[in-house]
C-alpha cells in the first residue's frame, strides 16, 4: 500500500514536472531546465531498448557536448554500441585500445566524422595503433592529419578554452611526430619539430630533457647539459626530474669531466633519493585511500607549502593537465546541477534526481584520485631505476680513473675551462656568456663550452732524491 | 679328405705370408756435415731488439643506460588529455 503510494505521488509529480509540454520525454524536460547529467542518465533509460532515429542520436552528441564523454566510460560497452555517434564511436575505439583489440580500434576510430570535434584526438589514438602494430608509416601519416585537423578545429572554435585544447591536441601530435623521428634515429628532423613548440605552451618544459636526449645522441653533450641547465631556472623550480640528473652525470663522463659526473651522482645519493624514500613512505600509507590524493589536489596553496617539495611539484604539474581541467570542471558542474535541483525541485524529484548525481560525482572523485596516484607513484618508480643507473655510471667512473693510475697516465686537463670555439652552433644562432641570471627568453637556448677531457698524457712522476 | 685339403691350403698361404714379412730394410747408421762447408746465399745480419707495438688492452664498458625512444612518455601524454 505504502509503495502503491509513492508510486502515484511520483507519477503525479512527474507530470506536474514536465507539464508545460506533455509531449515531452522526461530527459528532454530535464535538458530544458538545463540538468544535463541527469538528462544524460535518462535519456538512456528511455532508448536503450528503442529502435533510434537520427533525431535520438543528434539529442545524445548535444548532451554529451555539456557534459563530456568521460562519464561514458562508466557506462557498458554494449549500451554505448547501440548508439553509433562520432563520440560513442571514438570512447569505444578508447577501450578497444586499452583492451588492446587493435583493429577494433582502428576500425572505430575510422568512423569518427572529420568534423566532429573528437576527430583530432581520434588520429591521435589511431597513430597509438599503428605503433602497437609496428607500422611508422601509418604512425606519421595519423600525427599529421592529427596535427591538421586540430588547427582547422582551433580556428573555428569560438571560445578560448576550446582553442587551447585543439592547441594541446596539435602539440601533443607534433611532439609525437618529433619522438617518432628520435626512435628511427632521424635526430635533425627530430630537433626540427620539438623547436615548433612555442616556448610559452604547457608541454615545453618537460620536452627540455627530451631535446637533450637528442643532442646526446647526436654527441652534442655540451648542448645537452644546456639545456638541463635550464631547469635550475626559478621559473621552472616545480620541474624536477630524476632522469635529467641522470643524462647530466651522463654526458659529463662522456665528456670525461669524471670529477662533475661525480658530483652530480653524489648529490642524488645524499640529498634526493632519502627525501624520495621519506617521501615514499608517507605516500604508501594511503595508498588504498579513496581520496587522499583527491584531497591534495584540491588543498589550497598555503596547506600544500606544509608537503614535501617533491608531492607539491607534482600536484601542480599534474593540475596543469587537460585531464584534471575536464574532470575537475565536471564535479564543480555536477556540485551546481545538485544545487539547483535541491534549492528548486520537490523532494520526489530530488530523491530521483540526486542519488545518481552523487554516484556519478563519486566516480569522478575517485578518478581524479586514482589519476594523481598513479602520477605520483609513477615518478617515484622512476627513483630506484636511476639510481641503479648512476650506481653502474659510478663503478665506470671509479675503473677508468683506476686505468689511468695503472697505465701511468691521466687526463689532459684536471677541470676543463669553457670556450666559445667548444660550442656547436648554426649561423643563426649568436651568443651571450652567462651571468648568473636566467632571462625568460634565454631559457632552453643554453649550452656549455666545455672541452671534451678525454685525451690522455703520460703522467710525469718525479723521483725524490 | 675334404677337411684335410683345407688343412693344407691353409698350410700354405701362411708360408706365403711369412715370406713377404721377411724384407729387411736398413738405414744409414752415421752421416757427417761440414757446416763450415756450407754455402747460404742472402744477407747476413745480427739479430737486434725485439720490439712489439705498444696496443691499449681493450675494456668492455657497463651498459649504461641511454635513451632509445619515448615510448612511455606517448603513452603518458595520450593519458594525461583525459
Amino acid at each position: 500500500m505504502k509503495h502503491l503510494l509513492i508510486l502515484i505521488s511520483l507519477s503525479l509529480s512527474m507530470q506536474a514536472f514536465g507539464q508545460k509540454d506533455k509531449k515531452l520525454s522526461m530527459s528532454e524536460v530535464l535538458e530544458n531546465k538545463k540538468y544535463y547529467y541527469s538528462a544524460l542518465n535518462e535519456y538512456f533509460m528511455e532508448t536503450y531498448d528503442k529502435v533510434l532515429i537520427k533525431d535520438d542520436l543528434k539529442r545524445l552528441e548535444d548532451l554529451l557536448y555539456f557534459t563530456g564523454i568521460e562519464l561514458l566510460e562508466d557506462y557498458e560497452p554494449s549500451l554505448l554500441q547501440k548508439y553509433p555517434t562520432s563520440s560513442t564511436r571514438f570512447i569505444l575505439g578508447r577501450q578497444a585500445l586499452q583492451k588492446k583489440n587493435y583493429k577494433k580500434a582502428l576500425e572505430l576510430f575510422a568512423m569518427v566524422h572529420p568534423d566532429h570535434r573528437y576527430y583530432p584526438e581520434g588520429k591521435l589514438l589511431e597513430a597509438q595503433v599503428y605503433d602497437q602494430q609496428n607500422n611508422p608509416k601509418k604512425r606519421l601519416e595519423s600525427y599529421e592529419a592529427c596535427q591538421a585537423s586540430a588547427t582547422s578545429h582551433e580556428n573555428s572554435a569560438l571560445s578560448e578554452k576550446i582553442k587551447r585544447y585543439y592547441r594541446m591536441v596539435h602539440e601533443i601530435c607534433l611532439v609525437n611526430k618529433a619522438r617518432h623521428h628520435f626512435k628511427v634515429e632521424e635526430y635533425k628532423e627530430s630537433l626540427e619539430a620539438y623547436t615548433k613548440i612555442p616556448k610559452k605552451s604547457y608541454k615545453w618544459p618537460y620536452l627540455l630533457l627530451e631535446m637533450a636526449w637528442v643532442y646526446y645522441q647526436m654527441g652534442d653533450y655540451n648542448r645537452t647539459l644546456g639545456l638541463l641547465t635550464t631547469y635550475k631556472s626559478p621559473l621552472l623550480d616545480t620541474y624536477f626530474f630524476p632522469e635529467a640528473e641522470y643524462l647530466a652525470a651522463l654526458s659529463y663522463f662522456r665528456l670525461c669531466l669524471y670529477e662533475d659526473s661525480m658530483t652530480i651522482v653524489n648529490q642524488f645519493y645524499q640529498v634526493y633519493r632519502p627525501r624520495f624514500q621519506a617521501l615514499e613512505g608517507v605516500l604508501r600509507k594511503n595508498r588504498k585511500s579513496n581520496d587522499y590524493f583527491y584531497n591534495l589536489m584540491f588543498k589550497p596553496g598555503d596547506e600544500l607549502k606544509k608537503h614535501e617539495k617533491f608531492v607539491r611539484s607534482i600536484i601542480i604539474r599534474m593540475k596543469k593537465q587537460t585531464r584534471f581541467s575536464l574532470d575537475a570542471n565536471a564535479i564543480y558542474k555536477i556540485n551546481q546541477e545538485m544545487r539547483r535541483i535541491n534549492n528548486n525541485e520537490k523532494p520526489v524529484i530530488k530523491n530521483m534526481l540526486l542519488p545518481h548525481l552523487a554516484e556519478v560525482k563519486e566516480n569522478m572523485t575517485a578518478k581524479i584520485n586514482y589519476n594523481a596516484k598513479t602520477d605520483v607513484f609513477q615518478f617515484l618508480e622512476q627513483v630506484p631505476f636511476l639510481s641503479s643507473e648512476l650506481f653502474k655510471l659510478n663503478l665506470e667512473i671509479i675503473a677508468r680513473k683506476k686505468d689511468l693510475v695503472y697505465s701511468n697516465k691521466k687526463l689532459i686537463a684536471d677541470r676543463s675551462r669553457g670556450d666559445y670555439s667548444n660550442v656547436k652552433r648554426s649561423k643563426f644562432e649568436y651568443f651571450w656568456t652567462f651571468q648568473g641570471a636566467f632571462w625568460a627568453d634565454e631559457l632552453g637556448d643554453y649550452s656549455l663550452g666545455l672541452k671534451s677531457n678525454c685525451q690522455t698524457v703520460r703522467q710525469i712522476t718525479e723521483e725524490k732524491e | 679328405m675334404k677337411i684335410l685339403v683345407y688343412v693344407l691350403g691353409l698350410y700354405l698361404m701362411q708360408d706365403a705370408w711369412g715370406e713377404e714379412q721377411q724384407v729387411i730394410y736398413q738405414y744409414k747408421k752415421y752421416e757427417k756435415f761440414d757446416l763450415g762447408n756450407l754455402e747460404v746465399k742472402g744477407q747476413l745480419i745480427a739479430p737486434g731488439d725485439i720490439s712489439v707495438r705498444e696496443r691499449e688492452r681493450r675494456r668492455f664498458e657497463l651498459d649504461l643506460y641511454s635513451r632509445k625512444d619515448f615510448d612511455s612518455f606517448i603513452k603518458k601524454d595520450v593519458e594525461s588529455l583525459r
